[in-house]
């Protein structure tokens, strides 16, 4: 053993540089493994802790205005599936009518409601994941706004409503289950019940929740058809544990998810620079080998003999990165924790990576063994047969006129002859291109306002909904009036929304949402088909066509009023709104049918959105107005904000691998290419002229990786996002490049560090001794 | 043409020459021998300016060359000074021909089609015609020395600089590349070759013997008088012994 350790650290001595680069790979591999494990196991943990705490309901079933108590209840007690139900009053208050700290909250997007603690289920938890207790004059704030807007306890938050003015202490931050998510479109601010009725009486509008549990094994469905059939209020949206699972899983997972695509790309890196590594110093010990071989040591001693220092480091690199990646995964993990505290399997955390970087090490030491294995029996058979090792590469030819630029010609003609040597470090270099471009794609495709119409909605400047409201029409007409007079406004559109029934595959009936109007002025990405433009052309959700089974052209039978129409399946679009299952449509419904409408607009060039934004609120107060830039920024600010720091760390670690790899190589080149260096200097070549061709070389294979790694990105990245996406029924999407950075800056960064790479890791080729190259 | 003045060469803390100075004119053909390990490679390694020199100086027709930068010493070496080497050294990715015009391509001292000339000439001379479009591994060790000569001669250079350059041929070989350099040599080239066999030392004008970095004796040959066998004589007298040399 002591002898062993004792070859392994000659060893490490003899190749430095490339014991510490390959060393370097591996760990940034178990790290980037282990992290993103952590980042999973804490996330499952912190999930599945808050909502056990919190038992989130299954289905809940939104309401404005008042209803009929009886007829809810009677409903309940009907449903033998229901395990549990609870109808929550939300008092929605304006945003304008909200001051934090002095400030209103007029800008932030998102409806908020101020709610009392539940009973039984669907509890708002506090910091410690407790069930959250507020006294009278206390509030307690939904995380997402703690964050936002820096709230913290012990600050002020004033309800203003003309004269009327109440003041609270934020006296808890609140953990929420359901609405959580900055994907979430409302957020629950909980009140004492004396203070909730009171401020009702000066401010607000009612709004009402219907929530359930249901029996083990129950599907949403059926109590969905059964609610909607009984005609219960419904003057809202409807929201399953799936789609609260969805938003979830895109706000906490997406980080996870891109951080183990790192991995997996690195792991790929280090075990093609592991293979490449072995085989070139293996190449120098053939003697030795053949000598252990002669004097009757078994083959697997042998291949022991020479795994044992790769054994040491993967072990090593795996110990290193276990340990790196806990604060590298809880950097990543803040806002899951901050959201969802720690959760109930704190375990996960610790188990996951350790399964990861365990398989890891295993996988690579294997690997190790069977490249050393396949490279023994060659060198023995070559010993035996006398065989030299140096296979020919063939030539290039020296221009027939003159030599102009001669190092260029040079670089490039060994480069045709020894490319077999470069093909793992351009990988390496396509990887490391890849591994810049992928989370950069991705983080720019989200931050860009056509993601919008990935997700369902027009793309358009603002949107105006209309919902809710026992006076629709009124509403509507206001915003026409005032729309049609505003000469801010380049065009507009206005969208009808209601409820048909069509048959789904197992042959139940149910209620599809539709929407009409013009769908060709503010267009959808289509997945396939088209908008629809004929009187009986309908458009699917994608998940509403795996649901009812339909493809484009096919036909389908809707009942609006009782009574039966077949409508053409035009197109199929993706949309994560209402729970990613609507329909477009030319359906004529009737006022009474209407839930909703929904205006989309553009402004004017030059116009600032905010500002109008402002201004049509005053307008038109009973509205939701939304700037839909920023609304896909508030709603993805969490998963942006993390996708920034991924981005930015990925940017840092491909350029570092980068460097590294240059230096390996150039160090592995200089050693094989040594007598030649040598000659070349012997016959009258500088060290500028060396180091220029092989920095030639080097950048040749660099730009044709960086090629190749930026179509990888767009096609293998997209395929990628969209698997990741599909978590949310967003199952195509397009990579939104920036090609000032993708395609400029990027490369133009890449190139520029394997330059000064190469002018520094080749100076040593200035003290090169010629003789003692040539003596060998 | 040059002048060697007192030049020393140390490696770490072993002296390998020790005050050395000669000089070597313009058509002088100079024999280095000497006991393995005594310093003859690095005495001529310092000449040409390819080991930095730890004193003294070596000019260069007027030129001191342990003064130039790295650069300058490249062209050099490229357009005034050839080399041969005891394993004739070759790029391994170009054919013996490309191999032979390269430096005249970069030194582009003459037009493309001038160096192509003179290569077909060279090789015509040292009987390796026919070689040319062959890899460095399809020809024999001899064939593959005598075109190291070309291209050492591609250049036309000043001086052509050998270390044993026969130390791994057979005797047919080692002859046939004697006598070119004997005949180039006749031309007026000047030489300044390193060896430990008497057969190719005869073939000089001047024998240098080193010993611990200094040159022990010097001795002058006659033209086409001393023979193979005084010589040895001569390095008996100075406790040469051959078998040593191996
Ligand atoms: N790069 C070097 N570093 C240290 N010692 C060296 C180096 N090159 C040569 N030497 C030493 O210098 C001495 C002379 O070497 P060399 O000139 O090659 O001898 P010769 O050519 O006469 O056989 C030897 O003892 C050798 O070990
Ligand atoms: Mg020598």
């Amino acid at each position: 053993m002591k002898l062993l350790l004792n070859l392994v650290r000659k060893d490490f001595k003899r190749n430095r540089v490339i014991t510490t680069a390959l060393a370097v790979f591996l760990i940034l591999s178990a790290i980037f493994m282990a992290g993103g494990l952590r980042v999973t196991g804490i996330m499952l943990s912190s999930l599945n802790g808050l909502n056990k705490m919190a038992v989130p309901p299954e289905y809940v079933q939104m309401h404005k205005g008042d209803y009929d108590e009886q007829a809810v209840a009677d409903f309940v007690a009907q449903q033998d599936y229901l395990e549990d139900a609870l109808v929550v009053r939300m008092l929605d208050v304006n945003n304008a009518q909200i001051i934090c700290n002095g400030e209103s909250l007029e800008k932030c997007l998102m409806d908020k409601g101020l709610v009392t603690q539940n009973e039984n289920f669907d509890y708002l938890l506090d910091q410690n994941n407790q069930i959250a207790i507020v006294k009278d004059g206390e509030i307690g704030v939904p995380v997402y706004y703690a964050e936002d807007l820096n709230i913290n306890v012990g600050d002020t938050i004033v309800l203003q409503n003309g004269a009327y003015q109440k003041k609270f202490k934020v006296a808890t931050i609140i953990r929420d289950s359901t609405m959580n998510s900055s994907l979430s479109y409302s957020k629950r601010f909980l009140i004492s019940t004396n203070d909730l009725n009171e401020v009702a009486l000066h401010m607000g509008e009612w709004e009402y929740c219907f929530e359930f549990l249901l029996k083990e094994g129950v599907s949403t469905t059926v109590l969905e058809n059964a609610y909607l059939a009984a005609g219960l209020p419904s003057n809202g949206v409807a929201v399953t544990a799936a789609i609260f699972n969805m938003i979830n899983a895109f706000s906490y997972g997406l980080v996870a998810l891109v951080i183990l695509v790192i991995s997996l790309l690195l792991i790929t890196m280090s075990v093609l620079c592991l293979s490449y590594i072995i085989r070139a110093t293996l190449a120098e010990e053939n003697h030795a080998i053949g000598e252990m071989k002669a004097i009757g040591i078994p083959a697997k001693d042998i291949i022991k003999l020479y795994q044992i220092k790769y054994t040491i480091m993967v072990v090593g690199a795996g110990m290193i990165g276990y340990l790196a990646a806990i604060p590298f995964g809880d950097f990543f993990s803040a806002t899951v924790i901050r959201y969802c505290g720690d959760g109930s399997s704190q375990w996960m955390q610790w188990i996951t990576p350790l399964v990861g970087i365990v398989l890891l090490s295993l996988f690579v030491i294997y690997r190790c063994h069977r490249i050393i294995q396949k490279h023994l029996k060659r060198t023995v058979m070559e010993l035996i047969r006398g065989e030299e090792n140096t296979k020919q590469e063939g030539h290039y030819r020296l221009p027939a006129k003159a030599l102009k630029a001669y190092n260029l010609s040079m670089a490039l003609g060994e480069l045709k002859c020894k490319w077999k040597e470069n093909v793992v470090i351009f990988l390496i270099f396509v990887f490391s291109s890849f591994l810049i471009l992928l989370p950069m794609n991705m983080n720019n495709t989200i931050n860009n306002p056509v993601f919008l119409t990935y997700m369902g909605i027009g793309k358009s400047d603002v949107r105006i909904d209309i919902q809710y409201s026992n006076n629709l029409e009124q509403q509507k007409e206001e915003a026409i009036a005032y729309l049609e007079n505003d000469p801010d406004i380049e065009r507009y559109t206005v969208y009808q929304n209601g409820y048909v029934q069509s048959q789904n595959v197992e042959g139940e009936w149910e209620y599809v949402r539709v929407q009409n109007g013009d769908n060709g002025v503010f267009p959808l990405e289509y997945l396939e088909g088209k908008a629809p433009t004929e009187k009986n052309d309908l458009a699917l959700s994608y998940l509403n066509a795996v649901d009812l089974g339909k493809k484009v052209g096919d036909a389908i039978t809707i009942i609006y009023q009782g009574k039966e129409h077949v409508y053409n399946v035009c197109g199929i679009y993706q949309d994560i709104t209402y729970g990613g299952k609507t329909a477009k449509a030319a359906i004529d419904f009737d006022r009474k049918d209407i839930e909703g409408y929904m205006i989309y607009l553009d402004l004017r060039e030059g116009i600032d959105i905010d500002n109008h934004v402002t201004k049509m609120r005053t307008v038109l107060p009973n509205s939701k107005i939304t700037p839909c830039d920023a609304f896909v920024f508030q709603t993805l600010s969490s998963v942006i904000a993390n996708m920034n720091q991924v981005q930015g760390v990925a940017a840092v670690i491909s350029l570092m691998l980068t460097i590294l790899i240059t230096v390996m190589f150039l160090q592995l080149m200089m050693a094989r290419e040594h007598s030649a260096i040598a000659l070349k200097k012997a016959i009258g070549f500088s060290t500028r002229d060396i180091q220029i061709q092989l920095g030639i070389r080097l950048l040749v294979i660099q730009v044709l990786a960086i090629i190749a790694g930026t179509l990888l990105a767009n096609t293998l990245g997209e395929v990628i996002f969209a698997g990741m996406l599909a978590t949310v029924g967003v199952t195509k999407i397009k990579l939104l490049i920036a090609p000032l950075w993708a395609y400029l800056l990027c490369p133009a960064v890449q190139l520029g560090v394997v330059v000064m790479t190469v002018i520094i890791g080749t100076n040593t080729v200035g003290s090169y001794h010629i003789r003692d190259q040539i003596m060998e | 043409m040059i002048k060697i003045e007192g030049i020393s060469k140390s490696f770490k803390d072993t002296n390998v020459l020790n005050d050395i100075s000669f000089g070597i004119e313009k058509g002088d053909f100079t024999a280095v021998m000497g006991p393995s390990g005594s310093g003859k490679s690095t005495l001529l390694y310092s000449v040409s300016g390819m080991d930095k020199i730890s004193a003294g100086q070596v000019i260069f027709e007027g030129i001191n060359i342990s003064a130039l930068s790295e650069e300058e010493l490249a062209s050099f070496r490229l357009t005034k000074m050839g080399f041969v080497f005891q394993n004739a050294q070759m790029l391994k990715n170009l054919t013996i021909y490309d191999n032979i015009i390269l430096p005249g391509l970069v030194a582009k001292k003459e037009l493309p089609e001038k160096i192509r000339k003179l290569a077909s000439e060279l090789m015509r001379r040292m009987a390796i015609s026919g070689i040319e479009n062959r890899d460095i591994k399809e020809v024999s060790g001899g064939q593959l020395q005598r075109a190291s000569i070309c291209r050492a001669m591609i250049n036309n250079p000043e001086i052509l600089f050998l270390d044993e350059p026969t130390g791994a041929l057979n005797s047919e070989a080692t002859d046939q590349v004697l006598e070119i350099l004997e005949e180039l040599n006749n031309e007026g080239m000047t030489i300044m070759i390193v060896t430990h066999d008497p057969r190719v030392a005869a073939k000089a004008k001047r024998v240098l013997y080193i010993r611990d970095g200094q040159i022990a004796a010097s001795k002058e040959l006659r033209k086409g008088g001393d023979s193979v066998l005084e010589l040895d004589n001569w390095l008996k007298g100075l406790q040469f012994n051959n078998s040593q040399t191996s």
